[in-house]
């Protein structure tokens, strides 16, 4: 007999908020921890796999000349991506005073932290020499070298780890006043855990005012950030001379792939988890109709960049440019660029329909396709320009080893366990924010979408 | 003298608790508030003007840039190599490392400054916190003469407040200890 569906409630109290997140925070099931098994097997696959590399060097991957940049640095660059619609959503949209952030933007803020985390692990994978990772960093040493700061490899490194640590800093300030509520009403080493975690706070009038102050110029600091390091990142490609690499719009291309990404990924996240803790009283349609809107918009920049890249390819008339656009789309991985056309470019124009934006299982498969279309863009730039570079003699083919294979869906795996484990031992949904914004979320649950306008 | 007492007002509305501090601030009564979330009325209401953690963030800020000139200049004239016929001191690239370090800089005096003036981590429990101000009530404690409580407990009553406890600051004292 099917279970019967429990009508939802249209007019939650703070109380109701409070309740429906502890319910996410009570102890999880076997199945949770089958989960947690699985990808933690997958994260060892790759952790073996990695030391193997490590001891074997980087001949047991498929990196070869030309193409020494391939799945590793797609992998960082991706999550680096994945990382900015946490960002987005959490800072840019917090400064704007965006109604239908509150229910979503600590899932958000915790996809970032987590995507940056993963994404920091790709450089030091792709080192030969991990061991020798802090040559990146300035230190007093006794043979007076010091990092190239004209090097976009050591803007990366400074722009990246100020990411991790800005990005770690906002979501713990964040976290403080929902891990108070949580500590209040835990038993046993949970208690200590968020008494620890909210380090005494009550939330009285002066923790508030500073609490505020802190978290609105966190967000006026982290936006600039946000745009920067996905500038920074496309700098590691613009500024080297290689055909397919060297442009000039790279930077906004990257950014606006960044959130088309990363607003995907907070869907394809989202979708499964409203469903599997029973969140449709706080993540509404109006919600999923709102990130579908930012990866239509997203999606049509990242469009533009690539018919503007094409028509100053074929105004440029560069031989080697020129070269290099045809066998990205019709050389080897013509085949992946089309896929990635498909993914970034066209299924999204699905979502100018209010229906689809709505429908939970067409926006998965979409939000699906936009994640495997940002990947394959990365791949396609860095992989398809490396292989056909100015001297045809040294054109190669880039096939995957099963080490990067494996180690990317270790990644993979290693984000979403941390991600998981968040969820069931910290508010994944922002009670004190919601609380703020609950005439919002009970216009959106009256109405089912639109609040304010129907 | 009449002893000091702990008064403990609970409201169900953030309006109620705005009525009260208004009326408690036009009496001259010194309090604290309590709130479940982070209430642009409620601070207003109070009117204790805007926090110190900006400064901070600014020093920060200043410290970050400054810090990012000494890192790249200093390093750049210890390794002292021409290269690509640029100057040694190369001011474009060198702005993103200063960029880089101003937000690092400015972010984390934003968290420390917080913490500072929030007075976190806090070990002592605060007089007048109940667990339902982190939750669904809000509160106000006012500490005073046990002689004037009923003017107080009138004017909170009056805003709406839907509970009224009077506590004992020394029996906390005790207790805690």
């Amino acid at each position: 007999m099917a279970a019967a569906i429990e009508p939802i409630n249209t007019n939650p109290t703070y109380a109701d908020i409070d309740r429906g997140v502890h319910r996410i925070m009570a102890p999880p099931g076997l199945l949770f921890w089958a989960w947690i098994g699985f990808c933690a097997t997958l994260v060892a696959i790759a952790a073996a796999l990695w030391t193997r590399q490590i001891y074997e060097g980087l001949g047991v991957t498929g990196l070869r000349q030309p193409t020494m940049w391939a799945v590793y640095i797609t992998n960082f660059v991706f999550w680096v991506g994945i990382a900015h619609s946490g960002t987005l959503i959490s800072a840019i949209l917090y400064l704007f005073r965006t109604r239908w952030r509150t229910a979503v933007y600590r899932a958000a803020e915790t996809m970032t932290l987590f995507a940056v985390a993963t994404a920091g692990l790709f450089p030091l994978i792709h080192l030969g020499r991990v061991w020798n990772a802090y040559w990146l960093l300035p230190y007093p040493n006794e043979r007076y070298l010091q990092p190239n700061f004209r090097s976009p490899l050591v803007w990366d490194a400074f722009a990246v780890s100020t990411y991790l640590t800005i990005s770690a800093t906002f979501l713990v300030m964040g976290l403080i006043p929902d891990v108070a509520n949580a500590r209040d009403v835990a038993k046993g080493w949970r208690k200590i855990f968020y008494s620890i975690l909210s380090f005494g706070w009550r939330g009285t009038d002066e923790q508030w005012r500073h609490f505020q102050m802190m978290y609105l110029l966190l967000a006026g600091l982290a936006t600039p950030l946000v745009i920067s390091v996905h500038s920074v990142v496309s700098w590691d490609f613009a500024m080297a001379q290689l055909p397919g690499w060297h442009s000039t719009i790279f930077a906004p291309y990257f950014v606006a792939g960044a959130i088309l990404s990363g607003v995907a990924m907070v869907l394809t996240l989202l979708i499964p988890m409203r469903r599997l803790l029973n969140l449709k009283e706080f993540i509404t349609p109006w919600h999923l109709d709102n990130l579908a809107k930012v990866i239509l918009l997203t999606s049509l920049v990242v469009s533009y960049s690539y018919i503007t890249e094409t028509f100053m390819t074929w105004y440029g008339q560069d031989q080697y440019e020129v070269v290099t656009f045809q066998m990205r789309y019709f050389g080897p991985y013509g085949p992946l660029f089309w896929l990635m056309v498909w993914g970034n470019c066209v299924l999204p124009l699905a979502l100018f329909s209010p229906r689809i934006r709505r429908s939970t299982i067409p926006l998965f498969i979409i939000t699906i396709f936009v994640n495997i279309g940002m990947w394959l863009e990365r791949f396609v730039i860095f992989a398809g320009s490396l292989t056909t570079n100015f001297i045809p003699s040294q054109w190669g083919f880039y096939r995957p080893s099963i080490t990067e294979i494996m180690i990317t869906v270790g990644s993979f795996a290693w984000f979403l366990m941390l991600f998981s484990l968040f969820t069931r031992y910290l508010p994944i949904i922002s009670m004190t924010e919601l609380k703020e914004g609950i005439r919002w979320l009970r216009q959106s649950l009256r109405d089912d979408y639109y609040p304010g306008i129907r | 003298m009449s002893a000091e007492i702990e008064l403990v007002g609970t409201f169900a509305e953030e309006e109620e608790c705005v009525h009260a501090v208004d009326a408690l601030k036009r009496n001259g009564i010194a309090f604290r508030v309590f709130s479940p979330i982070p209430s642009e009325h409620l601070l207003h209401a109070i009117g204790r003007g805007l926090s110190p953690v900006r400064a901070f963030v600014l020093i920060g800020g200043i410290a970050g840039v400054l810090t990012g000139i000494a890192v790249t200049v200093g390093t750049s004239w210890e390794w002292n190599l021409v290269v690509g016929g640029k100057p040694v001191v190369s001011w474009p690239p060198f702005i993103i490392i200063m960029f880089e370090l101003m937000i690092l800089f400015g972010g984390l005096s934003a968290a420390a400054s917080f913490f500072l003036f929030a007075h976190l981590p806090q070990l002592d429990p605060i007089p007048g916190y109940s667990e339902r101000f982190g939750a669904d009530r809000f509160g106000i404690a006012v500490a005073c003469e046990e002689a004037d409580s009923a003017k107080i407990e009138a004017l909170m009553r009056e805003a709406g407040a839907e509970e009224i406890a009077h506590e004992d600051p020394r029996a906390r004292t005790l207790e805690a200890h």
